[in-house]
């Protein structure tokens, strides 16, 4: 017994001494961005805090050429346990750099490598299902659209509203699934859609919303990037509702312009700091899905609206949409609502979907 | 498909419309006062976006308008400046020296917004001000001119009161006609004793100047923050705009115009059965055929002369 004890105290010293695990984030771009950035890294410090393992972030810049050498460096250096890049622009890199480095482990979040050019069993991908939280976007503007007690609302017009930053795959997932979540609550309600075809230009993004105000929508869910927050101006301009995306933006906002936080309904978010840290808790849990591409959900919190103070002051004007909002979340994860998703999707199936909320 | 064509026969499309105007019009006399001193102001996206910057910077820290204004007229300054050395002084290709000022603003903005404020994508944490809409005393309670004249933006009506000073300095006025003729023929007007170098130095200071106004529109009028490459491609859709309206203001206010309200219409248009795609492009097939009819209408004229 004691030998037993003994053994176990030295392998639980010499696992914190020596065998700490360490983690390294390769951002892409820099740290400041309010967003996917900044996300993964307060998942690096989450694990830091709570698993205990050493992480370490490395900014390689917004130059794609010093992406490359860069991952090279790190992989070759043998320091790191696991190794974690983002987003669409590192999957070719990786798929190329994760094969020349077997025993290294990597992460990559926001987009999957693909697994049938073989030798990635390596890598572990990360996807948000976005439809999920849309859904619930959808669902969200939907009852409050149509509900009567908040006063930003137009119900009786019962036309809610959607801006894209572009017409592409990753866009219409969000799209779909607004849709459908909107026609949960009212299979009659209208969806104006609209894409700007700029990811920079707020300004545009102001004006394709005030229009769609002015055709009667109320609420107006931006998935544009920086042109979306041309939304929030808008909504502040002509007293109506936006939903924000990716970050928290009502908290981006609030020291600047208390006026944009109270027409922000919520935003919907992809959770890339807990999808990290509970990637790093499945590694050294030895559970970590290798060699798969996971796409987290509701159900994994990998995706969610935000809660904050401003979301709960404006829900008290109606508690009820919050208890069916939580009412459709649980249908979600418990599988009783199916949630399409626009990949793998033929353009008709979508125009079918488009044409069917067309007012 | 009724409320698609009441939306655009309405008071909002033509307000829109003009707050799509206005800052590719303050560009395009910008634009239109270096063409005719023959030195092509291609910087003035760079201009732009640079004074949409250091505007909401500079009210963001002081709470000044008055200050902001002023920084962005001096940032338009001294993008100006340096193209003129770099052009006027150094000789180097205006064309080449603008392109490396537009990438300079792109970067340096997001620099300096970084070294400022500690954020990189837009200054939405920066409590920064926004010039006022201005409403018309008497005017705005007539109901349809009340509606078309009153309650725009400030920098609206500096560009209407601009495009009638800058026609009548370039046609009416001793620093016009020395700017119209080192554009003509910069040694005919050496020859009567004009400085070139001061004259377009001058003018492309003008350029510069309604160039940053054009970018504290964007950033102080239409929303209240500054974000990456925010201007995105108006100083060229003011260059466009010059070329078609041609050497006189009034012609530039036209072909600005027609840039502005034919993106207010592709807004409207998207709700239509139309692919997006055809809604987006709008703005370049209204002015391609505008250019085409423009063409068309001079070798017209031409043609009858010859007669």
């Amino acid at each position: 017994m004691k030998k037993i004890l003994v053994v176990l105290l030295i392998a639980v010293l010499s696992l914190t001494l020596f065998g700490k695990v360490k983690v390294a984030l390769l951002i892409n771009g820099t740290l400041g961005d309010k967003s996917f950035f900044d996300s993964a890294a307060r998942g690096m410090k989450w694990a830091e805090e709570k698993l205990g393992v050493e992480t370490k972030v490395i900014e390689m810049g917004y130059n794609p050429s010093e992406w490359e050498p860069t991952l090279e460096d790190i992989s070759d250096s043998e320091e790191y346990d696991i190794i974690i890049v983002g987003t669409w622009q590192m999957v070719e890199l990786l798929e190329r750099i994760a094969p020349l480095y077997p025993d290294q482990k990597y992460v990559i979040f926001d987009d999957a490598v693909d697994y049938s050019k073989g030798n990635l069993q390596n890598v572990y991908s990360i996807t948000y299902k976005q439809n999920e939280g849309s859904f619930l976007a959808g669902a969200m503007a939907a009852l409050v659209s149509e509900s009567k007690k908040f006063k930003y609302s137009v119900p009786d017009k019962k036309i809610i509203g959607f801006l894209g930053g572009m017409d592409i795959p990753v866009i219409n997932d969000f799209l779909v699934g607004y849709i459908e979540g909107a026609k949960y609550i009212d299979p009659e309600i209208k969806v104006l859609i609209s894409y700007v075809g700029a990811w920079n230009d707020p300004a545009k993004g102001k004006e394709f919303t005030l229009s769609m105000y002015r055709q009667g929508a109320d609420v107006v869910f931006a998935v544009a990037g920086e042109t979306g927050n041309g939304v929030l101006a808008a909504a502040k301009e002509m007293d109506r509702w936006a939903i924000g995306v990716d970050s928290d933006m009502q908290l981006l906002y609030e020291e600047k312009d208390m006026d944009i936080v109270k027409h922000t309904l919520t935003s919907m978010m992809k959770n890339v700091d807990y999808s990290l840290y509970r990637a790093i808790k499945l590694y050294l849990e030895g559970k970590m899905p290798l060699g798969k591409a996971e796409a987290l959900g509701l159900k994994e919190k990998g995706i969610g609206l935000a809660d904050n103070k401003y979301f709960r002051e404006i829900m008290k004007s109606d508690p009820w949409v919050l208890i069916k909002l939580k009412d459709i979340e649980l249908g979600i994860i418990r599988g009783e609502i199916k949630v399409p998703t626009a990949y793998g999707m033929s353009n008709e199936e979508l125009n079918k979907i488009r044409n069917s909320v067309r007012p | 498909m009724n409320s698609v064509l009441s939306s655009i026969l309405s008071w909002d499309f033509v307000a829109s419309g003009i707050r799509v105007t206005t800052p590719i019009l303050l560009a395009a006399l910008g634009a239109l006062v270096a063409e005719l001193a023959g030195t092509p102001n291609i910087a003035l996206e760079g201009t732009m976006l640079f004074s949409a910057f250091v505007g909401v910077i500079i009210s963001g820290f002081t709470q000044s308008l008055w200050l902001a204004v002023i920084g962005a007229l001096l940032t338009g300054i001294v993008m100006s400046s340096i193209l003129a050395y770099f052009s006027l002084k150094l000789k180097t290709d205006i064309i080449m020296a603008a392109i490396a000022l537009n990438i300079f603003a792109s970067g340096g903005t997001i620099y300096a917004l970084y070294l400022l404020t500690g954020d990189k994508g837009s200054s939405a944490s920066l409590k920064s001000l926004v010039l006022p809409n201005i409403d018309i005393p008497i005017i705005k309670n007539i109901p349809i001119l009340g509606n078309i004249l009153s309650g725009h933006h400030i920098l609206t009506y500096v560009a209407i009161i601009l495009v009638f000073l800058i026609q009548y300095m370039l046609y009416k006025t001793p620093l016009g006609l020395r700017i119209r003729s080192v554009g003509e023929s910069p040694d005919a007007a050496r020859s009567v004793g004009i400085s070139v170098f001061k004259t377009q130095y001058t003018a492309l200071i003008i350029s510069g100047m309604l160039a940053s106004l054009g970018g504290i529109f964007l950033s102080m009028g239409y929303v209240s923050w500054f974000a990456r490459d925010m201007t995105s491609g108006r100083g060229f859709i003011a260059l466009a705009a010059q070329a078609l309206g041609g050497t006189s203001a009034y012609g530039v206010a036209l072909g600005s115009l027609l840039f502005g309200f034919s993106e207010a219409l592709s807004f409207s248009l998207q709700f239509l059965n139309i692919p997006y795609e055809v809604t987006q492009s709008m703005p370049f097939i209204i002015t391609v055929g505008a250019l085409a009819f423009y063409a068309w209408n001079k070798s017209r004229n031409k043609r009858n002369r010859d007669i």
